[in-house]
């Protein structure tokens, strides 16, 4: 009996391992393992067996059915897994085909750089107003000191509504109506859409984009206004910047000042971009002028403040290397989809803007903030 | 403004730094420089030349001309000019020499060695003259000039900038040198006006002074006189005109001449112009004016538009002998309204309208006395100045306290700098106090451009410079800005659209006629632009529709599909209230073919924006598909339109558009969302299917199920429609799965059941067959 469970072990383990099928190595474990298996055969037989015969050979028969089992187990796992393999070597999938999903579209650059800004003004404590785009003569004009036959009307050609109205040639306006509403002390901008009557080309736009700023509090100096620009402006150019004030007139601030940055491309040494200068104007600034304060129901005395206007158009331009003021209203899907991304003043450094001559110290692009 | 180097000079003692260091300093100090041009740069090497002989060249108008120049020795030359003739003592440009871009060499012209060249006033830069070579009277000493060119609208308050002295004043004070004055009063006489001047409107015309002129010679003027006009850029004419140019060049101080023989009677008028009355002025034009135009008037009618143009028929002409010379001061407003209306910017009015100085018009006249007496020969002074005026006192000072003014500056400036810096502009300024200057303005800062104190911070900010102010960051309290939940959603909006692959697009707020009228849009119930800029940009936009169709045109050319969207305010004509501004969002989406996946795609935007929109029928708008349209509504508000564009707006393939209210939509979406319990208990799911006519609306289907099902509906979900066998033609059946349930038990089947006869009776009694 030894013998045989010796020979049936040796012979069932021989099976396991020849098996070649799932199928095959279930047959063999019917046959060997199987309720009304060889093993059980002998299982039975053992009761013809003496006691201590029959206890040596127990030990022998478990041992060989747990061997056997174990092998049978592993083999059986062996298969699984080939098996698994098989199913998914069929699942093979091409992940460089098209997603089939709709592609994200894309934010108009000028919505990009207005939220970047505002995000940095926010930061600030600067609330963000809106005004109305059909605006009346005197938030326009009179209420920023600039009355009827004032020659600084001239400054920008405007398109007339009559009766009073008109588009709004400037957000400075939004002054206006922002000192009416939050009074002082105050911290605001105005992003907005702004109207000039001139003729379109490659760097004029009748249509462009602006952003005024003002902040009215006690004893505010012209010190203030220059640490608050260069503070603003490396925020918005992403590195340092040096500025420098000169004068410039806009009947609604008093001083006023054009403000120039050192040449983002030769950082002030002088190349063609700023016309070997080193600077590049930037934006209109000033201290509000007292009667701005008084029309707006502010007591200069006590009151004073600064503003300036950053041209949104301008920058975009710069920020991107627009060469063409009139793609951004274009509607055309070959230039909105270019996914521009903001390489903020590295674009500009790279010599993108010198390339496409849409640099700072081109002939600036309407929008700056001109009185 | 154009403003000559050498002007400068002549006016600033001592100036020594370079054109172009003087331009950078003019720019930080003063006002905005454009930049600097060398002019007339031969001139360096141009010398006279007397012609000795001149033999004809064969074939052609040329001579060989041989000249004694007076600084290069004999020279030979080929010269076209007619007027070349021996004896002539003209203007010789040695080979070398850069003219006009182009250098003069040696060159072989019809066999013989040309040697430089002689040249005319206008390739010289002298004068306008090219009709022959320059005809000298002695050596040509005109010196290479520099032009500074000065931004006019950085000149826009300073009406003293609009003349050379007065930029040489500010030079001056810059580089603290002396300043020279041109005009010497001890010129004038001292006796009565030989003409009488009345003025009707002393607002109009605050001053006008005048003095006549006798045994006048009217000829071109000397060369240097020319030579100065021609490189500021003003038209050398004749010796009189020149000089009222050259003083108003020089002293801001427009000035005109009258052939006083050509006027009628001794008194000149200035009032305004009847309504009606002609004028022909100097440029040939005839101008109709209305009383709201100043006129200069003889007693025969108006002789010049005030301020602005001289009439022709008064006109200086070569026979002129008596001239009446005009210096006058006028209303800046008054002469800006009358140049806009007549389309007439002329130098005169372009400073009058800066509000030049009244005190100003004797200075011009004794000025020019000097010029006259040394260009015209002979002539003669007759009577005194008649001077018509509105005598004003000076006005009040202006206190500047000095410690305000440093608080001002943000950096302390010694109380000795700044009246340094005043009085080197002119001011006057006095001590009244401890640390409080009493400051009197100058005539010509006062007009307009200084009145208050806040104007003296600027004038010691820019001579100080404004790089000497270290910046210094301001003590604010910290404060969180109020926040514009507006501007906020829109962006929220632009990033949802964004992301489900709409691109955004601005378009212009202008629309034509043309195009309100293609998509049955009343022109006149738009805003109207009264001075468009062309005719296709006449009306506001009460639609951001017609720009998006315009974008689908455009861009259908180059796309087979896309999806576009626009952020921007609809402005509506409200009667006599301002017109009102809605922001609206619209999207569109534009394919090729006629499925209804575009629509489909424009409702899952909406619902992305707001998930409890919802769609109602609606009555298709002109240019809507009649039977793909739909109204969008939240919680019972209209807020929006889905439809497709008709397809007889779009040959290429089929865009769906989506517009919606964006006030409204953002006034009615909920903000403040509040938790409600997780259910405890489970739900119970049961599917219903709805025998209905084709074309009825499966959202009023599943509406009335979900009425019928009442309270204990947790949610209802659409599974399929089907049409075909079967369902008898022109039915369809709509299939739905209603899951409910109970906040407080566990419902049993016998409730749910019971719940769902309920709602196939009711559907039922409404005519409806189920399919169960």
């Amino acid at each position: 009996m030894r013998d045989k469970l010796a020979q049936l072990q040796a012979e069932a383990g021989r099976r396991i391992e020849a098996a070649s099928t799932l199928d095959e190595l279930e047959a063999v474990r019917v046959e060997v393992l199987g309720r009304k298996g060889a093993l059980g055969q002998i299982s039975k037989e053992m009761s013809k067996l003496e006691a201590e015969e029959r206890a040596a050979v127990g030990k022998l028969l478990n041992a060989a059915k747990q061997e056997l089992e174990a092998a049978f187990a592993a083999r059986q796992a062996d298969f699984r897994k080939q098996v698994l393999a098989e199913k998914l070597a069929s699942e093979w999938v091409d992940l460089t085909l098209p997603s089939g999903g709709v592609p994200a579209g894309s934010l108009h650059p000028i919505t990009r750089i207005q939220a970047e800004i505002e995000q940095l003004f926010l930061s600030m404590g600067f609330a963000v107003l809106d005004g109305p785009e059909v605006e009346t003569e005197h938030n326009n004009f009179d209420a920023l000191n600039i009355p009827p036959d004032h020659p600084a009307r001239d400054m920008q050609d405007t398109f007339w509504l009559g009766a009073g109205m008109l588009l709004r040639t400037h957000t400075s306006p939004v002054q206006v109506r922002g000192m009416q509403k939050l009074g002082p002390p105050l911290r605001m901008i105005a992003p907005g859409r702004v109207f000039r009557n001139e003729e379109v080309d490659a760097s004029h736009e009748h249509t462009f984009y602006q952003l005024e700023g003002m902040m009215v509090d006690r004893d505010v100096s012209v010190a203030h206004l220059i640490y608050f620009m260069k503070t603003l402006l490396s925020g918005v150019f992403k590195r340092d910047v040096t500025v420098r004030l000169r004068p410039g007139y806009f009947p609604f601030v008093e001083p006023g000042f054009e403000l120039d940055i050192h040449c983002l491309i030769c950082d002030g040494a002088g190349c063609p971009v700023c016309k070997q200068s080193g600077w590049v104007e930037l934006l209109p600034c000033g201290l509000v002028h007292p009667n701005v304060l008084r029309m707006s129901g502010i007591d200069p005395e006590e009151w004073s403040g600064f503003a300036f206007g950053l041209g949104l158009t301008r920058l975009v331009m710069m920020r991107y290397g627009i060469d063409d003021i009139r793609r951004l209203q274009s509607g055309d899907l070959r230039f909105l989809n270019q996914r521009l991304t903001a390489g903020p003043a590295g674009a500009i450094r790279s010599g993108n803007a010198e390339r496409h001559g849409l640099a700072p110290g081109q002939p600036p692009v309407s929008g700056e903030f001109e009185a | 403004m154009n403003f000559s180097y050498n002007w400068l000079a002549e006016l600033v003692g001592g100036l020594d730094v370079p054109p172009e260091e003087l331009s950078r300093l003019i720019t930080l100090k003063t006002a905005e420089s454009e930049g600097v041009r060398a002019y007339s740069p031969h001139l360096e090497a141009v010398c006279a030349a007397r012609v000795k002989r001149v033999e004809p060249v064969s074939g052609g108008r040329n001579v060989k001309a041989v000249v004694e120049t007076s600084r290069y020795g004999e020279r030979t030359v080929v010269c076209g000019a007619s007027n070349c003739r021996a004896g002539l003592l003209t203007a010789y440009v040695p080979a070398g020499t850069r003219l006009n871009g182009r250098e003069i060499g040696k060159t072989v012209i019809q066999g013989i060695e040309s040697d430089g060249m002689l040249a005319s006033g206008a390739e010289l830069g002298i004068n306008r003259d090219a009709a022959g070579i320059l005809e000298l009277a002695g050596e040509l000493d005109l010196r290479p000039d520099h032009i500074i060119e000065i931004d006019n609208k950085s000149l826009t308050h300073r009406p003293d900038l609009w003349g050379h002295h007065g930029m040489a004043r500010e030079v001056a004070a810059i580089l603290h040198k002396p300043l020279r004055e041109p005009a010497d009063r001890g010129l004038l006489p001292e006796a009565p006006g030989v003409v009488r001047v009345e003025i009707e409107d002393l607002d109009l015309c605050p001053r006008y002074s005048a003095l006549v002129f006798e045994n006048v010679t009217v000829q071109p003027s000397p060369l240097w006189l020319q030579y100065r006009l021609e490189a500021i850029g003003l038209n050398p004419i004749n010796n009189i005109v020149d000089v009222t140019n050259c003083v108003m060049a020089e002293i801001a101080q427009p000035m005109h001449a009258f052939d006083a023989d050509k006027l009628h009677g001794h008194t000149i008028y200035v009032r305004r112009a009847r309504d009606g009355e002609r004028l022909t002025a100097l440029n040939e034009e005839t101008y109709e004016l209305t009383p709201a135009n100043l006129v200069i008037a003889d007693e025969a009618g108006a002789v010049a538009l005030a301020g602005v143009i001289g009439g022709l028929a008064s006109a200086i002409s070569e026979g002129s002998r008596r001239i009446v010379l005009e210096s006058a001061n006028f209303s800046a407003a008054s002469i800006r309204r009358t140049s806009a209306a007549l389309k007439l910017r002329t130098d005169a009015s372009m400073r009058f309208e800066k509000s030049q100085d009244p005190v100003n018009t004797v200075r011009g006249i004794a000025r020019a006395v000097a010029l006259l007496r040394e260009i015209s020969p002979g002539i003669r002074v007759a009577g005194g100045v008649s001077d018509a005026w509105r005598k004003r006192g000076r006005g009040a000072p202006i206190g500047l306290p000095l410690d305000w003014l440093n608080r001002k500056l943000g950096r302390d400036v010694e109380a000795a700098q700044v009246r340094a810096i005043l009085e080197a502009l002119e001011f006057g300024v006095e001590e009244p106090g401890p640390r409080v200057f009493s400051v009197s303005v100058p005539s010509w800062r006062a007009t307009k451009d200084i009145s208050i104190k806040d104007d003296l911070v600027e004038e010691v900010g820019r001579m100080i410079g404004y790089d000497s102010i270290t910046p210094q960051a301001p003590l604010l309290p910290a404060r969180v800005p109020p926040f514009n939940e507006e501007r906020e959603y829109h962006h929220e909006v632009r990033e949802k659209a964004a992301a489900l692959g709409f691109t955004e697009v601005y378009n212009y707020s202008f629309l034509s006629e043309e195009l309100a009228r293609a998509f049955r849009m009343d022109p006149d119930a738009h805003v109207r632009v009264l001075n468009p800029i062309a005719a296709d940009q006449s009306l506001l936009r009460s639609s951001l529709i017609p720009g998006l169709w315009r974008n689908i045109i455009e861009n259908a050319k180059y796309f087979e599909g896309f999806r576009l969207f626009e952020i921007g305010r609809e402005i509506h004509k409200r009667g006599q209230a301002a017109p009102g501004e809605v922001t609206h969002f619209a999207a569109a989406v534009f394919a090729k073919t006629d499925g209804a996946e575009h629509l489909m795609e424009l409702k899952h935007l909406a619902e992305t924006l707001a998930p409890d929109i919802r769609v109602a029928p609606g009555t298709a708008l002109p240019y809507e598909h009649p039977y793909r349209t739909a109204q969008l509504t939240l919680y019972g508000k209209v807020v929006g339109r889905l439809a497709e564009l008709h397809p007889d707006k779009i040959e290429q393939g089929r865009a769906g558009v989506l517009d919606i209210d964006l006030d409204a939509l953002h006034a009615t979406t909920e903000r403040e969302l509040r938790y409600k319990a997780v259910r405890r208990f489970p739900a119970s799911s049961f599917d219903l299917s709805v025998v209905a006519g084709e074309q009825e609306l499966a959202g009023g289907i599943q509406d009335k199920l979900a009425a019928f099902a009442g309270d204990p509906l947790e949610r209802i979900e659409f599974l399929r429609q089907y049409s075909g066998p079967p369902l008898p033609p022109g039915k369809k059946s709509v299939s739905y799965r209603l899951t409910v349930a109970s906040p407080e038990r566990t419902l049993s089947s016998e409730e749910v059941s019971a719940i769902r006869q309920r709602i196939i009776d009711a559907m039922v009694a409404l005519g409806y067959d189920l399919r169960v």
